[in-house]
């Protein structure tokens, strides 16, 4: 039987699913395929060489034993030699059970090579069917996790959790793609089809692989993107896209969406975005919010991938819930991310930048390379109204309840002029100029040029 | 499909904007909270009908308290 006929009868071979990843013709087996359950091989996407691997869900579920991690184990250190991303593309029960612990060393390999090749080379994981113990562990430790419609990510399945707590589940309550969209986060994209998830997975290989160099950028005025009232909260997203050439691949869109991870490119550059979503928990960070951040960021910095940071941020999202969640413990993340980052990262303050979450959000002081803000925008440890009444709790309390708004606001006047407006800002050297939303495209892009490149020498840890 | 539209965090609701029985679609303004000094919409991940609205204007609303529940409009 030829090939072309085996893969009109089962799409889910390897061969099937590595060409139709590949450009066409491209695809080069390392192997030929055989019952090991895995198949590697390198090709080109978009004309940039990749490796990539796929288990056979044809073969015992895709079950993984000592020969086909062997594989998996060279196919990435191939990646790793030829400074090549290597995409995994998963469907796979886990461990061979009838290999016992041979296949338990097998997989654990797996592990311990994708993580000596963590941050060295990008590696992305595409989930199509059933990913259930080591096999869904092997994409959790890569940098980007993808799924199909049909995919599900589990430690252990439905059956074993019935027998073994009782507890009744289905497989996709227990690691659908909703849930692991927007839950666990542990997938990053999730897609209506395998089409769709395949071509989505070649577009990040495209922008991690092809970096590019940055080039002249055409003006947009940004402004209009925000609202008139400053009290209004927004979406974000049409100005991340207005500050990014076209394409924006948003991470983890339904997870922690209160923060904004995306890649794209500014000047034909790639580059990551980091952007507080006012519309969403009022854009506060909190525990989920920053951690999703600090990994973001410590990805594009192993990458040597420049950052933007919009800011729009009114602060650490206060309350018991989240202290008990860990928001010091996880928010300490977002501020080891950026004081480690070597890449070069440019801040623009659209509106507000409050207090903890003002340093959190790539501050100065914290190493940005430049930090800009708009005409209006507002720097300072909280706002004005609410510095006023904690610093003149006493007056406040003594003035007739009549007169307490007139007096209100004439102590907050008088606060804002005395701890300066944004010129103040920039006199302290917090922020470097004061940019345009008409500019500000311009002004980030030259600004990333003409910084010296950068990139951090560390792997990309799960956080 | 039924859509429930929950509170993400902590605020007072500053306005309702659709009443029961209006058609919305996605991302359709249901209510406007206030919350850390903000006025902050919240809107129809799905659109449909509004079933029902289950807060008034100026209740606290805490973190995953209903606000509104959507029934799935009969597909065309």
């Amino acid at each position: 039987m030829s090939l072309s006929t085996l893969e009109r009868i089962d799409p889910r071979i390897p061969s099937a699913r590595l060409t139709q990843f590949f450009d066409p013709d491209s695809f080069e087996p390392f192997t030929t395929a055989d019952s090991s359950g895995v198949l590697a091989g390198k090709g080109t996407v978009d004309g940039s060489p990749v490796v990539a691997f796929a288990t056979d869900a044809t073969i015992q579920g895709g079950a993984m034993g000592r020969d086909g991690c062997a594989r998996i184990v060279h196919a990435i250190e191939a990646a790793v030699r030829l400074d090549a991303p290597v995409v995994g593309i998963w469907h796979s029960g886990g461990a061979r059970l009838q290999e016992g612990v041979a296949s338990l060393d097998g997989v654990g390999r797996v592990f311990a090579a994708t993580v000596r090749a963590s941050g060295r080379i990008p590696q992305l994981s595409l989930v199509l069917g059933a990913a259930a113990g080591g096999a869904a562990y092997g994409p959790a430790l890569t940098d980007i996790v993808l799924m199909g419609p049909d995919a599900k990510i589990f430690v252990t399945g439905p059956d074993v959790v019935r027998t073994v707590t009782g507890e009744d589940c289905t497989a996709d309550s227990l690691g659908g793609a909703d849930v692991h969209a927007r839950r666990s986060g542990v997938v990053a994209i999730t897609c209506d089809s395998d089409e769709a998830a395949i071509e989505r997975t070649r577009r990040l290989c495209a922008l991690l692989a092809d970096q590019g160099e940055i080039g002249p950028v055409r003006d947009r005025d940004l402004g209009s993107l925000l609202p008139e009232s400053p009290r209004r909260a927004y979406d974000v997203r049409p100005l991340v896209a207005g500050v990014l050439d076209g394409e924006v691949l948003e991470l983890h869109p339904k997870w922690a969406p209160n923060i904004v991870t995306a890649l794209g490119r500014l000047g034909g550059r790639t580059v990551g975005v980091v952007a507080n979503n006012p519309l969403r928990r009022g854009g506060c960070l909190d525990a989920a919010s920053a951690e999703k951040a600090s990994r973001f960021v410590r990805m594009c910095d192993s990458f040597g991938v420049p950052l933007i940071v919009l800011v729009d941020v009114p602060g650490y999202l206060p309350g018991v819930g989240q202290e008990w969640e860990g928001v010091v413990r996880r928010g300490a993340k977002l501020l080891y991310a950026f004081s480690e980052c070597a890449v070069p990262r440019v801040t623009v303050v659209t509106r507000k930048a409050y207090g903890g979450a003002y340093i959190a959000m790539n501050a100065s002081c914290l190493g940005a390379t430049a930090v800009y803000a708009w005409p209006t925008a507002e720097v300072a440890v909280m706002g004005a109204e609410a510095a006023v009444g904690i610093l003149h709790r006493r007056t406040l309390a003594e003035v007739p309840a009549q007169r307490r708004s007139t007096v209100l606001a004439e102590l907050t006047a008088e606060h804002a002029r005395l701890v300066g407006g944004i010129d103040r800002a920039v006199e302290l050297g917090v922020v470097d100029a004061v940019v345009t939303p008409a500019d500000t495209r311009a002004v980030i892009a030259s600004t990333l040029a003409g910084a010296p490149a950068g990139r951090g020498s560390h792997g990309n840890i799960p956080l | 499909m039924a859509e429930e539209v929950r509170a993400e965090m902590v605020a007072n609701v500053w306005k309702v904007v659709v009443g029961v029985g209006d058609t919305v679609s996605a991302g359709d303004t249901l209510v406007i909270l206030d919350s850390m000094k903000m006025e902050i919409p919240v809107l129809s991940e799905d659109g449909g009908r509004v079933a029902q609205i289950a807060v008034r204007e100026g209740d606290v609303v805490q973190e995953g308290d209903l606000i509104a529940l959507l029934d799935g409009l009969p597909a065309a």
